[in-house]
């Protein structure tokens, strides 16, 4: 009874392990004739190999046919075969050293010698069991081998790929191990029952380990992309925000290789006008080739994903770059965001994909988000160039008015005192001329030029054009010229120098920026008091400062004292007339020297403001940042 | 008739003198010149500060007010006016764009822009004063 059922249950595993290795046999048979390339071919070879064995022992099984020696010859020679064969696979999938790969051949012309001898001796021959085990040994250390690289190579992988060599690695072990286990049987006959029970057991997994490996269902596919997909998706949520494409672009790149189990990807963006690929090479240089160019651009230019096994050998054009740089596998879809042709991404191994099918898919499914993620982070640098243009345009207007409403504030007595004289003229003509009103006309006027000029110089400082040519200039004799100019007994001004401090300035701009900042001095210490210029060299460096004792500057008003417009807080407009360009056009001069300028004051105890300039100015003189670039 | 001759200040017209309100003292000057000479009583201040501080001495007829002052501004100056209870005809004198927005803002009776014709100037003050 116990037997009985025992038999039963053999057969009905035997049965499952056969039927799931004939149906591996189908898929990857189908798969090699769709797709016929070596590693599918080989594939389906194995398991051709297994599914005529398989083939054999059931049509033998059910039609009773009596042990044939030349058959049992043929299907046994076609079984070990096997080891070659998976071999082979793993040749296609990693490196193999030639010097297994001569073994394994060696292994199989003597396999075919041991079967030869089995076969022509009689069943209970004691001579049997040396051909045996050598056979059994033969068989059993290449497919552990196998196995072993396969693990290997699934711990080199992710994804759906990991996935799937875990599979063909438990398979493949699980087969040496059922092999294996025919070695206590030879020399304990009893164990067989039992061992029989197990050898079915791991004959039926690896079957299904196989089937998993080499054919997986669809469902199971996607289900062993998503952690990759869902990692990769997670990361590119966040993408379109980051500060520049490029940054995005090797988020992309990071993102992609990780998730496809490859050494390297790249994204290449198309430039339109230019009809040219960007590509990021690895060093960071910006590589440019044109659309049509290497396999990703040929996937660029059909719009469809291509897989390459062999990019030497398919762009022969290209071959010593896809050689030096180790990329002999090259998979590549295009990044488009419906019409919007974006670039196309691109994944580079120095070996064929295992399954290139697999991660064709999932390129193209990368190279799908790549295309939200540049597609919107395009969108978001429009909307920042619109947003940039109409701050621009909102200071140039604000500028506008400011310097509008400075201006008419001159022209505004100019008219009244004007008309006033008339009309004074036009009532009594004999009456003396009125100098105080025609003072005031002259005075203004002067007032009027001097904000136009300070307009203009403000307008060139916005575009860094205020320099005219730099001469050989010592500082310390401005400060006792500027000084001496605008001395008085009210305010006197004093230049503490010690020695010539000769450097390549502006002469008319450095002489404004002192006054200017004299002028401020002044305005800026209504009760009077002493103004002190300092001029000195340290090291390559020129430093001036002007210190006086006036009302000082505010703390929240002197990060903005160079500004244009700005004016402190307790500064009373009609004490202390000016657009409020004086200082801005000063940093201006001073910053396109190359220079700093830096403001210290306590409110109530007087201001110094520190220049400091390179007496050599760099080779390219820095520019004062344009107005629109420095409000973004 | 001479449009140009003076209208000599009559001590017997009701209403108190002209309060000019400007930061610019160059400004202030010319046009406390012109309504002086106008005939007009008039009185200066250089922001909204001290033109509220005019206030407590007379009782101005008319207000000619600038609105960007320092210290208090015209906004400042007109709602502090009207916190007080005090009926003024105000003129605003503004440079800026928007000066018709900024006398409808405060309940200004009229504006004029600078830089102003003098005769548009004096016909606003006529008009405004004898309303």
């Amino acid at each position: 009874m116990v037997d009985g059922a025992g038999l039963t249950a053999d057969q009905f595993l035997s049965f499952l392990t056969q039927a799931a290795f004939f149906l591996v046999f189908l898929l990857t048979g189908w798969s090699a004739l769709r797709r016929p390339r070596r590693a599918a071919i080989n594939t389906a070879l194995f398991f051709g190999v297994i599914a005529a064995v398989v083939l054999w022992q059931w049509l033998s099984g059910v039609l009773h046919l009596a042990p044939n020696r030349i058959a049992s010859t043929i299907v046994g020679a076609l079984f070990f075969t096997l080891p070659y064969l998976m071999l082979r696979l793993v040749d296609d999938f990693a490196y193999v050293p030639r010097w297994i790969k001569r073994a394994a051949e060696a292994g199989l012309a003597l396999s075919a010698g041991a079967l030869v001898a089995l076969n022509s001796w009689e069943t209970a021959d004691p001579r049997r069991v040396a051909p045996t085990v050598v056979l059994i040994v033969y068989f059993v250390v290449l497919i552990a081998y196998s196995g072993v690289r396969f693990v290997m190579e699934a711990a080199q992988t992710t994804g759906v790929t990991q996935r799937r060599m875990q599979a063909v690695a438990v398979g493949s072990i699980l087969l040496a191990l059922l092999l294996f286990l025919a070695l206590p049987q030879l020399f304990v006959p009893s164990l067989a029952p039992v061992l029989s029970i197990v050898n079915r057991l791991c004959g039926l997994a690896s079957g299904l380990a196989f089937f998993l490996g080499f054919a997986p269902p669809p469902i199971l596919r996607r289900a062993w992309q998503e952690p990759e997909l869902r990692a990769f998706l997670g990361r590119a949520a966040s993408l379109p925000r980051l500060a520049t494409t490029d940054e995005i672009v090797a988020e992309i790149e990071r993102g992609a290789a990780a998730a496809l189990g490859t050494p390297h990807a790249s994204v290449g963006l198309w430039d339109r006008e230019r009809d040219v690929l960007r590509y990021r090479a690895p060093g960071g240089d910006i590589l440019e080739a044109p659309s049509d160019r290497y396999v990703p651009g040929r996937a660029f230019t059909t719009q469809r994903p291509i897989y390459c096994d062999d990019a030497m050998r398919d762009d022969p054009e290209n071959a010593e770059e896809y050689r030096r740089n180790g990329a002999r596998a090259v998979l590549s879809a295009p990044i488009t965001a419906g019409a919007e042709q974006l670039g196309v991404l691109t994944a580079y191994s120095p070996r064929p994909p295992i399954f290139a099918d697999d991660d064709l898919v999932l390129l193209r499914l990368l190279a799908d988000q790549a295309a939200v993620i540049l597609e919107s982070r395009r969108l978001i640098d429009d909307a920042a160039r619109v947003r940039a243009q109409e701050e621009a345009t909102r200071l140039r207007d604000d500028f506008l008015s400011s310097a509008a409403h400075d201006l008419k504030t001159p022209l505004t007595t100019l008219l009244a005192q004007a008309q006033l004289l008339e009309r004074k003229a036009a009532r009594d003509p004999e009456a003396p001329a009125d100098l105080s009103g025609i003072r005031r006309l002259v005075g203004e006027t002067r007032r009027l030029n001097g904000l136009v000029l300070e307009l203009l110089d403000a307008s060139r400082a916005e575009h860094g054009r205020i320099l005219a040519s730099l001469e050989p200039l010592d500082l310390a004799e401005v400060a006792h010229v500027v000084c001496g100019r605008v001395t008085t007994e009210r305010h006197p001004c004093r230049a503490e120098t010690a020695g010539t401090v000769e450097g390549q300035f502006d002469r008319t701009r450095i002489e404004q920026v002192l006054n200017n900042l004299l002028e401020n001095a002044i305005k800026y210490s209504p009760e009077g008091g002493a103004i002190v210029v300092r001029v000195w060299a340290e090291g390559e460096r020129a430093h001036l400062t002007v210190a006086d004792k006036g009302i000082g500057i505010l703390p929240e008003d002197q990060p903005f004292v160079f500004e244009r417009f700005h004016r402190g807080r307790n500064v009373d407009d009609r004490q202390f007339a000016g657009m409020g360009l004086g200082l801005y056009i000063c940093r201006a001069i001073v910053e396109a020297h190359g220079g700093v300028i830096r403001v210290s004051s306590e409110s109530g105890a007087g201001t110094t403001f520190h220049v400091e300039l390179p007496l050599e100015p760099p080779v390219t003189v820095r520019q004062h940042e344009p107005l629109a670039a420095a409000s973004v | 008739m001479n449009r140009w001759l003076p209208r000599r200040y009559d001590p017997r017209v009701p209403g108190g003198p002209i309060l000019v309100v400007d930061d610019d003292p160059n400004i202030l000057d010319v046009v406390a010149e012109l309504l002086d000479m106008e005939g007009y009583p008039v009185t200066t201040a250089s922001n909204g500060a001290e033109a509220l501080a005019k206030l407590e001495e007379t009782t101005p007829s008319l207000v000619l007010l600038d609105m960007r002052m320092p210290v208090l501004d015209g906004w400042g100056f007109a709602r502090e006016v009207k916190a007080r209870g005090i009926e003024l005809p105000i003129l605003v004198m503004t440079a800026a764009q928007n000066a018709r927005l900024w006398a409808e803002e405060i309940g200004a009776q009229g504006y004029v822009a600078k830089p102003f014709e003098v005769p548009a100037l004096l016909d606003a003050v006529e008009r405004l004063r004898t309303n």
